[in-house]
């Protein structure tokens, strides 16, 4: 059961086309395994359509030879079936398929810091850092804060930190300078971006240090 | 950038009934789509090229504040339309909001080779706009419609085995504990079963 759900104003710029990459991969993938947040995002987008199509227009743009052009293709007669591309993935003896939105992104390198393995998925513009990470069964992640936001979008197995238990599914957005221990007894499997980088602050933290750049 | 986030959320708490004078323009393009997608009918698409066209123009340069970008994602946006025209599935949604969708993803996708200089389209596998509306799922639906109409072709014994495995989704052990049989009788009524709706379905589709 999905109890974190992206925010109305996430959906909207998602459907907008409005977020850095980053972002809508984990709103996308997120409607994925939500239908609430599918049925409002279907409402948003023909609001934004119905927008589209109420905006006052010049009728004095020459547009005839684009028509032309066009019509020099042919249209398909008939559906092929399209080949969904399935992005499996295996990490620390796991094996995992990922969401659609994840497709793309067939050459994931894996790297592992004892109970955590990491893959950089993209790197956006204004310092937005997302990977794919998976941590093994009982295992912690130290205790960490930010400077920016961190968004976790849990994709497989379960986690919980001081707030809370999270399941597959939940859409977990922290923002500034929040502290938080995450534990996981299942092991789990997590999409996460932030737009900067992790900064420990626990005792053993001086000693991890560097590991705030190798997780996210 | 939460404030870029938020930025254009007031847009869509507009007044609905703002929109109610498209209810007619709605029904023609729609029909203009259907034309195109079942004829290829160009005088209909040309009539959506003038409908939509300024608008995505519109759109273009509002994102790119480049006329020449804008001009792009008009050319982009309705070869797209005229190509795969067929994909359109009236009973999934409206066609003007199909035709924007496909302007949406295709506007991501040039955003993104503007900040990246790469040429991924990526659009696709966040907004499966073109592959959700495929006969795929029609033909499945259409294969299941067919497959159900022929169970009453089965014996009852056989009839019963086949629902509680494919619509209650039982397995076979659970379904052999359920009637309280070996689970070889319940694997032999399905195989049965199977291959007698098999035979209805191709003598359907000679
Ligand atoms: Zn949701």
């Amino acid at each position: 059961m999905i109890k974190y759900h992206p925010t109305q104003e996430l959906l909207i710029s998602h459907s907008g086309a409005q977020l850095p990459l980053s972002l809508s991969i984990a709103v996308s993938a997120h409607l994925e395994m939500c239908s609430e947040c599918t049925t409002v995002t279907k409402k948003i987008t023909a609001q934004q359509s119905a927008l589209f199509e109420a905006q006052d227009v010049s009728n004095n743009v020459n547009f005839s030879s684009m028509l032309d052009k066009i019509f020099e293709h042919k249209p398909d007669l008939q559906v092929e079936p399209k080949k969904t591309a399935i992005n499996r993935i295996s990490v620390a003896g796991n094996n995992y398929q990922l969401p659609r939105a994840f497709s793309h992104f067939t050459d994931l390198k894996w790297s592992s810091f004892g109970a955590i393995s990491r893959a950089r998925v993209v790197k956006d513009t204004d310092n937005i850092r997302a990977s794919l990470l998976h941590i093994d069964k009982n295992s912690a992640i130290p205790s960490h804060t930010h400077k920016g936001y961190e968004l976790t979008l849990l994709l497989e197995g379960t986690f919980s930190d001081e707030n809370g238990v999270y399941n597959k599914g939940d859409f977990i957005w922290l923002d500034n300078d929040l502290e938080h221990t995450p534990f996981t007894k299942t092991g789990c499997l997590c999409y996460a971006v932030q737009d900067a980088p992790l900064r420990f602050v626990s005792g053993i933290s001086q000693a991890l240090n560097p590991l705030g750049q190798l997780i996210y | 950038m939460i404030v870029r986030i938020a930025h254009n959320s007031t847009d869509i708490t507009l007044n609905n009934t703002k929109f109610n004078s498209l209810d007619g323009e709605q029904l023609k393009i729609n029909s203009w789509l259907k034309l195109v997608a079942t004829k290829q009918d160009k005088q209909a698409f040309s009539e959506l090229f003038k409908w939509f066209a300024p608008r995505i123009r519109a759109h273009g340069l509002q994102r790119f504040k480049q006329e020449a970008l804008a001009m792009d994602l008009v050319q982009e946006t309705m070869l797209l339309v005229w190509r795969k025209a067929v994909l359109f599935n009236a009973d999934k949604g409206k066609a003007s909001t199909w035709i924007y969708t496909i302007m949406r993803n295709y506007c991501f996708d040039m955003l993104r080779k503007k900040q990246t200089q790469k040429e991924d389209t990526i659009s696709d596998d966040l907004w499966p706009v073109i592959e959700q509306q495929t006969p795929d799922d029609n033909n499945d639906h259409l294969q299941n419609r067919l497959l159900l109409s022929h169970l009453g072709s089965l014996s009852l014994q056989q009839k019963q085995v086949v629902e509680a495995i494919y619509l209650q989704e039982m397995t076979q052990q659970e379904l052999a504990t359920h009637l309280d049989l070996p689970l070889g009788t319940v694997k032999s009524r399905l195989r049965l079963a199977i291959s007698k709706l098999k035979s209805k379905l191709e003598a359907d589709l000679d």
